[in-house]
């Protein structure tokens, strides 16, 4: 008596996708061997199921999050070339429309924007040279500091949709983002200055 | 028995916390999932070294693409994970080229059916003892649920190389745990 293949007995198992041939299915039903194989075929699979956890050994938590967080700073240092180039457009888009006596309102939003972005860019070079990711911080700091940078990554976001609506309303929508990356900009300068000012650096 | 962890640390504001970035309900993510991914990439890639390295790339991956997740509630986040986990497994145990020790030990050990039996190992070492493109197939179908098309498709393979990867494998997993029929 020639009894099923393995590979038969595993497309039986699983009706749904494999149902199998009809021939196999009928020796199953009278091959006691077989059906002893199958019985056997979903034990293993339950004794596979009920294998002990692997448990990581160690936290990996503080390897990602920082890999997390340099990550997002190259890109928020990538979007600020980014911003310098569109800066150097402002000023010599102001420049260019800076001969007439009254300024325009855009004129004045694009030089608002052009002095936040100014700003910012400022904060970024400076917290740049403090090279904060190569000093230690203690675990209160680095909350704060994450809690900054989450809330910078989510106005550079904005910021990115910001470009893409009308003139006018992106005008006043990039002022208000600028100006609060700004103030998210100073307090993360902050911080580190007050942590290197208690550390005595 | 992780599904109960997680719900007790994870709800919908915690994801879509994660989802805009939020580091602090990333790390509950990592938390709620970290034991599930180690051991899924610790079966795949034998070696607890290589585990560790998925169990990074793994959570990478997360961090930078939740945004991108769609589903909502931790049913569907665990299924998102579980995915990405599988697939940077098996992307290195590709990469690694780990040797099909299952073919090794085929070739030395005894053909005998007594021999077999003194062989007769418990399911942790014979599971370990298969191929590694083998045991993933065991692991990804048996265990987490994947169908052949799944597996597959993570693999770049056919269903039915996955079938009779599976098929193989059961075949060896009885053999070395002494369950050869006896009619």
């Amino acid at each position: 008596m020639t009894h099923l293949t393995m590979q038969q007995l595993l497309d039986v198992r699983e009706p749904a996708s494999s149902p199998g041939s009809q021939s196999a299915r009928q020796h199953l039903g009278t091959c006691h061997v077989c059906q002893d194989e199958l019985e056997r075929s979903h034990q293993r699979t339950a004794q596979l199921k009920a294998l002990p956890t692997l448990q990581a050994p160690r936290d990996l938590w503080p390897e990602i999050r920082s890999q997390v967080v340099a990550h997002r700073r190259r890109r928020r240092a990538a979007w600020g070339g980014v911003g310098g180039l569109a800066l150097a457009a402002s000023i010599a888009l102001f420049l260019v429309l800076g001969g007439r006596p009254v300024a325009a309102p855009e004129e004045e939003s694009s030089r608002a924007i052009g002095t936040a972005m100014a700003q910012s860019q400022m904060l970024e070079t400076a917290l740049g040279r403090y090279r904060p990711e190569g000093r230690v911080t203690d675990g209160r700091t680095a909350t704060v500091v994450a809690g900054l940078e989450t809330r910078i990554a989510e106005v550079d976001r904005q910021l990115q949709v910001a470009g893409m609506m009308r003139q006018r309303v992106r005008d006043e929508a990039l002022l208000s983002l600028w100006r609060q990356r700004v103030g998210l900009m100073d307090a993360l300068v902050n911080v580190h200055l007050t942590r290197a000012t208690n550390a005595g650096l | 028995m992780m599904t109960g962890v997680m719900s007790a640390t994870l709800d919908d504001v915690s994801i879509q916390r994660a989802k805009s970035g939020d580091i602090s309900a990333l790390e509950d993510i990592y938390r709620a999932y970290e034991h599930m991914v180690y051991a899924l990439a610790r079966r795949i890639c034998r070696a607890p070294e290589d585990a560790e390295d998925v169990l990074q790339e793994t959570f990478l991956e997360v961090c930078r693409s939740i945004g991108t997740f769609r589903g909502t509630g931790h049913g569907s986040l665990t299924a998102w994970i579980k995915r990405i986990a599988a697939s940077k497994a098996l992307m290195r145990i590709r990469r690694e080229k780990y040797r099909d020790t299952d073919e090794l030990h085929e070739d030395t050990a005894p053909s005998r059916k007594g021999s077999d039996v003194a062989l007769r190992m418990d399911l942790d070492a014979a599971i370990n003892r298969l191929s590694d493109t083998a045991r993933a197939v065991v692991w990804l179908h048996d265990v987490e649920g994947y169908t052949h098309g799944e597996i597959g498709a993570m693999m770049g393979k056919s269903v039915s190389f996955s079938k009779s990867q599976l098929a193989r494998a059961h075949v060896r997993l009885r053999g070395w745990l002494g369950e050869e029929a006896t009619a």
